[in-house]
Formats: C-alpha cells, structure tokens, sequence
C-alpha cells in the first residue's frame, strides 16, 4: 500500500469521523496505519483499530497501544457526530441503508451499524440509540486476482462459473473485485467480458451515490443495492452480460436466480461464506446448488498468510 | 430665516413620516417573509422526503428558489454543514438563523419557532420528517395570519403615525 495511497484512505475517513476521534487519529504518521482494516467505535468502550492480526487500541494521546486502560473510550457524543456526520445530517436518505445495518461513505468504505433494533410485521424497521459503528476500509488490490485467471478462463474465449468460498476477512470480495475488473478490461488469460456487478451490499463497486468508487473495469454495468436474485434477473433482461458477478449467495432464491442464468448462458462468479468445500456442503441449497453443476471452479481462501492465501482451487470439468 | 424655518419643519416631517412609512413597510415585508419562508420550507420538504436528497443538498437547492433574504439561512446552512467539521444540522441551523435575524423582518417568535424546528432536520425517517415539515409549516401559517392581522391593524397607524409625529414636533417647537 503507497504511502499517498495510505493518506488518502485516511483523510476520506477522518472526515466522516467526530472531530475529537479524528484528531487522535491524525497524530498517528500514516505508515503506522499500514493494513489498517477496521476502526471500531462503542460507547463507553476503547476505541479499536484492526490491523492485519492484529489489534489496537488508541490512547488519549493519539498513540496506538496494545494496554487497554490507556485507551480512549468513546463517547456517546462522538458516535452521535459521527453516525450526523456519516449519513450527512440525512438519516431519512439512508433509511435502507439502516435497514440493512450499513451505510457507504465515499471511497468504498462500509460503515457498520449497531444500536436498538425496531421490528414492524417480522421485519427490521429501522435502528436507533446507536450503540457502536464499525468502519471497514476497502481497498482495492489490483492484480490480486491474475494468478487466477488462467483457472477461470481455461482458454475459453469466456470465464467459467466460479464460487470463492472463504470465512469473513479473507479477502473474497477484494478477489472479486479485481476479477471483474479484469475480465471487463480484458487480460492475457482471456479476452475482455461485459459483466454485470450484482452489488448488494454496495461492497463490490464500493458505489457512494449510485456512483462506483472501485475501478471494477470499463465494461462494467453495476447494479448497486440491488437485491442479488433480482438483480441477476434484471441484469441480464436488460444488461446482456457474459459474466455476473456477485457476493455472498445463500439465499433459495439466489439458487434459482443461478440456476436461470446458468441457463441463459451467463458465467456467474459468486462468493460464498464458509471456511472450505466440506463446510459449504453441510449447507442443503450449497449442497443442491454444487449438485446441479452451475459453478465449474471453486477457489478457497483463508488469512493463513494474510487476507486472501489461496488455500484451494477445484475445477470441475 | 424664513427658509431656514421652513427646511427644518419639512426635515422634521419628512424625517419623522419616512421613519413611520419604514416601520409601515416593515410589517408588510414581515408577512411576505414569512410566507417566503413557509414555501421554502415546503419545497425543502420535498427535496428530503421525495427525492430524499441529503440535507446540505437539499438547503442549497432550497436557497437557489428562497426569495431574499431567507437565501441566507439555507445557503448559510449548507455551507457550514459541506465544510465536515462535526457540526450537526441543528448548529448550523442555529447559526445560520442569527444571520438571517439582522437581515430579516421577522419577530422574536417567527425566529423561535425557526430555532425550535433545528433540532428535527434531518435527524429522524422520511416519515417522522414529513410530520415536522407539515407540524412547522402549519405553525408558519399562524405566524403569517397574526403578522396579517398586525398590518390591517397597524400599517395606516404607522404611515399616518409618522407625519403626525412630525407635525406634533413642529408645532410643539414652533
């Protein structure tokens, strides 16, 4: 990670944090900061920074330390300003966004919410009395996908269905970014796809106003927020897409929404929690859905020697 | 000399006739302002809870139609809410607001029901800030009505007012 690359990232968040939070931060040089993945905020708890393996902890001194009694604990008035601050004063844009338990601030970087959950009907209204944020930092790897390519492509003028299966924080969504990036641009394992980002969760393309904050290819059409079932459906009535790609399936109706475009002809690479092959099969719609032979390679991660160690690649010709 | 006395009485009058028509046109901009203000706050209105447009978004688009001089509360707002510096809607509001009191017309309760409102922009779901809108506007209305009530009542006492003083003036010195 560049060291300008490295400041960037840093000022872009400082700036959604309460000032008293961010001034801390600031002290910090910005190569300290290196790998940073998380930043954690509770009321009434330490404030936290995840990096790599390890965590840390920030004293009121603004200096990264691993003995909790020094740290500085959040205020309640610090995640007020920074929940104002994040959803631009607008609570009443992001009532989805809520809904969902995140919001994207620009630059791609997801911000998780926890306070008192409100249900109407069996479903999550909204959440108030925020109790604690977490702000995951995206990053893009360019090139983290290349070795791959050649697995995925097998010299096919397009990509086969791929599902990368991994435990969180393992790197499956920086992959599939850098994946659709390279087969929308086009690269020496394949030539270039038109691919449709089914983005959820706003994670893959990182959109922040409907805009992608990612570089995920010049060929790519995101549908951003957009449930993954129905989004595959729209993508390719209306996108006529080569390749989709999406995270985190699980849903029955994502294995219909698969299954249809396997049909159609589209190649999906999809993402999926679990920690290897064995554990996704414990799952019945994972076991239902490998069984109809949609995905033709299966790649798995881990965070043995950091995020995203290629642990496993099973082709299923 | 007889020129003398008679500039100073027609200073007199139409010093004291000018400060009454100024104090008539005073009550009238009132009414107008704050008429201007409870359309801005419907067509902010708008902007939050249907286009649902973020709020520093929404005041700069709603001072680009204010008339003046609301111009500079929405605007004022926006500004301050745009620079990031962990100040919340209800601040910026509020600041804004002490602005728009030296260049506006408006009463001491016109004001306050202004400064009472910060607290709800933005900081709740469209559904919630759909009644504040609606809650706030009616309360505009009833401002606007009484400021009504003060010209009909008040504007021909302050025009005439003014050149009566004067009279009086002149023909206590005289």
């Amino acid at each position: 990670m560049g060291f300008d690359n490295q400041v960037r990232i840093l000022d872009a968040i400082i700036d959604y944090l309460a000032p008293q939070i961010g001034r801390l931060l600031k002290t910090i040089p910005p190569p300290h900061l290196d790998g940073l993945e998380e930043i954690r905020l509770r009321v009434g708890q330490p404030l936290l920074l995840n990096m790599g393996q390890q965590e840390y902890a920030l004293s009121r001194q603004g200096a990264l330390v691993k003995e909790l009694r020094q740290a500085y604990r959040v205020q309640a008035d610090d995640l007020y300003k920074t929940i104002l601050s994040i959803s631009d004063n607008s609570l009443y844009a992001f009532e989805e966004e809520i809904r969902r338990g995140y919001i994207t601030i620009p630059g791609g970087h997801r911000v998780g919410l926890a306070g008192q959950v409100v249900m109407e009907n069996e479903q999550i209204k909204t959440v108030k009395d925020f109790s604690s944020l977490s702000f995951r930092i995206a990053r893009q790897m360019k090139g983290c996908s290349q070795p791959l390519l050649e697995h995925i492509y097998r010299r096919q003028p397009c990509p086969l269905s791929t599902l990368i299966i991994s435990a969180p924080r393992c790197g499956k969504t920086t992959l599939l970014r850098d994946l659709a990036r390279n087969i929308a641009d086009g690269s020496p394992a394949g030539p270039a796809c038109t691919v449709s980002v089914i983005d959820e969760r706003s994670e893959l393309a990182g959109s922040y106003r409907g805009k992608a904050q990612m570089d995920v290819g010049c060929r790519t059409d995101v549908l951003d927020g957009c449930p993954k079932a129905l989004g595959m459906m729209m993508a390719i009535r209306a996108l006529g897409p080569q390749v989709i790609v999406t995270d985190e399936i699980g849903r029955q109706e994502d294995m219909e929404a698969l299954l249809e475009c396997s049909n159609a002809g589209v190649a999906v690479i999809a993402s999926l929690h679990a920690r290897d092959l064995e554990e996704a099969r414990r799952r019945p719609l994972i076991r239902q859905l490998l069984e109809t032979g949609v995905f033709q390679t299966m790649i798995t991660l881990s965070r043995r020697r950091g995020p995203g160690t290629l642990e496993e690649i099973v082709r299923w010709d | 000399m007889f020129w003398l006395k008679s500039m100073g009485i027609a200073l007199v009058i139409a010093g004291c006739g000018g400060g009454g028509l100024i104090g008539a046109r005073r009550i009238e901009k009132r009414v107008e302002q704050l008429q201007a203000m409870r359309q801005a706050m419907g067509y902010l209105e708008k902007e939050i809870t249907y286009l649902q447009t973020p709020l520093p978004l929404a005041l700069e688009h709603t001072a680009r139609m204010a008339a003046s001089p609301l111009p500079c509360l929405f605007a004022g707002c926006a500004h301050t809410l745009s620079r990031r510096q962990g100040i919340s809607a209800e601040e910026a509001w509020q600041e804004a607001l002490i602005r728009l009191k030296a260049q506006a017309d408006l009463q001491p309760d016109d004001l306050q029901i202004l400064a009472t409102a910060a607290s709800q922009l933005g900081s709740s779901g469209i559904e919630q800030q759909k009644q504040y809108f609606v809650l706030l506007q009616e309360q505009l209305k009833i401002q606007e009505e009484k400021a009504r009530g003060q010209v009909a009542s008040e504007r021909k006492l302050w025009s005439y007012g003014g050149f009566i003083l004067g009279t009086t003036v002149v023909l206590f010195l005289l």
